[in-house]
């Protein structure tokens, strides 16, 4: 945060100014019962807390984040706003209690009503418990970003989202590459196949931008909510539809290229249309490629003695996995 | 006999990440499993070489840098049948190392590119 005060534990001494704002929000005095951190990202670290008014989560930006990583993501108060319209477009979201500034001494966070639902996907995708939510799972997700795609981009113009072109997303993911100085073959292949591929049009919707099976709570009956909207720009809709389908996702099931639990056909068809096959196609080589980048930049992370970690360097290597797929996507048409 | 060769130390400390695995919990216990797949790796490696058989796979293009600079500046057509058996072939023996279980190692490898 800006003013250089460390911001505060929303388990100890935040505790009290997260009970505040959260009462402020429902209408009357909320007596916190347990707060607890569940998970602790680079970018973002999240808490459940328990009250007398119900569960939510309080989620916010880490401090700093890394060292020399840029943050991606939006402001969590634009977040908020994101999350509230998706809600109201249909798309099934946490209900947004509260936002606080990245000037707050809780940070720059939001408070969303606690959604029940298994977040693990290698769980809800192997488990005999979600047999029938993974066969609806296809059809839910393809309705929820039709719905969110729906609105055009003047139903986003008062919020400072970032948009471009694939053209231009392309163009800054390979300056991204050439910044980081590494030559790898499938990478570069990949780079020149895009190049004249990515549509140069301007931007026609909001999409969630991080759309994949790890960021879906799904309960018994499936898609339960779509969460972490920090990552929300304006684009294309492909651009939600091939991101899911990137290899990565699919935690092992390769014959079911959504997300691990579904054919783009389906995929597709639920959509409704307006999205090609050779579309999403270029989409997938496009979100391989990014993920691709993402291990990259985490290797990099290792290597360049930023931030020394066992698992970023590890990660490093899963570059040989995505540069496998790509080639494969690119020499035979699909993955 | 009693002299272990680079490939055994690696193999005996990676079992001794596995028994520590045990005895660990949460983020030590997950770092402990990522330490042990990383020393399988180079164990891999060691065994595979897989530094040799891409600058073979891409030696006829210049190397991975002659390959890259190709693309890059358009000179090198990403359809081009040759050049892409060339990445396949190069993408094959770093995954051989990196992750042999890795399902599309076993596709990429049974399919040819004409």
């Amino acid at each position: 945060m800006p003013g250089g005060a460390p911001m505060l534990d929303p388990a100890t001494d935040g505790r009290q100014a997260l009970g505040a704002l959260i009462g402020a929000s429902v209408g009357r005095p909320v007596a916190l019962v347990n707060v607890r951190a569940l998970s602790g990202g680079a970018s973002s670290a999240t808490w459940l807390v328990e009250s007398d008014a119900g569960r939510f989560i309080f989620q916010r930006t880490a401090g700093d984040g890394d060292a020399g990583v840029p943050k991606l993501g939006v402001p969590r108060s634009v977040q908020a706003q994101v999350q509230q319209r998706a809600a109201a477009l249909g798309v099934p979201v946490a209900p947004v209690i509260a936002t606080t500034g990245a000037d707050s001494p809780l940070g720059d966070g939001v408070v969303t009503g606690f959604v029940a639902g298994e977040a693990l996907a290698p769980k809800w995708l192997r488990l005999p418990d979600y047999a029938r939510a993974r066969a609806a799972l296809t059809g839910q997700c393809a309705q929820a970003l039709a719905r969110l795609h729906s609105a055009p981009v003047d139903h986003w113009a008062d919020l400072s989202l970032k948009q471009g072109s694939g053209a231009e997303l392309l163009a800054d993911m390979f300056d991204w590459y050439l910044r980081l100085g590494v030559e790898v073959p499938a990478f570069d292949l990949a780079f020149a196949w895009l190049k004249p591929r990515m549509p140069s049009g301007p931007a026609t919707c909001l999409v969630h931008g991080d759309f994949r099976s790890g960021n879906l709570l799904v309960d018994a009956e499936g898609l339960a909510a779509a969460i972490d909207w920090e990552l929300t720009h304006l684009s294309v809709p492909a651009e939600d539809l091939g991101w899911l389908c990137v290899q990565a996702w699919r935690f092992g099931n390769w014959e079911l290229p959504v997300g691990g639990f579904g054919t783009r056909e389906a995929l597709l068809a639920a959509y409704g249309g307006g999205v090609r096959a050779d579309e999403l196609h270029v989409w997938e080589v496009y979100g391989n490629l990014k993920w691709g980048m993402s291990c990259l930049q985490l290797a990099d992370d290792h290597v360049s003695g930023r931030v020394p970690s066992v698992e970023r360097a590890a990660i490093g290597r899963r570059v040989s996995e995505v540069a496998a797929d790509l080639t494969h996507l690119i020499a035979f048409g699909e993955l | 006999m009693g002299h272990p060769t680079d490939v055994q130390l690696l193999e005996a400390v990676r079992l001794f990440l596995k028994e520590a695995e045990g005895e660990l919990t949460g983020r030590m216990a997950f770092h402990a499993k990522v330490a042990g797949n990383a020393l399988a790796i180079v164990a891999r490696g060691q065994a595979l070489q897989p530094d040799v058989a891409e600058r073979a796979a891409l030696a006829p293009w210049g190397g991975a840098t002659g390959l890259c600079a190709g693309l890059r500046d358009g000179r090198l057509d990403p359809a081009d049948p040759a050049l892409l058996a060339a990445i396949r072939a190069a993408a094959l023996a770093r995954l051989a190392v990196d992750n042999p279980r890795y399902a599309t190692f076993a596709r990429l490898r049974e399919r040819t590119i004409e």
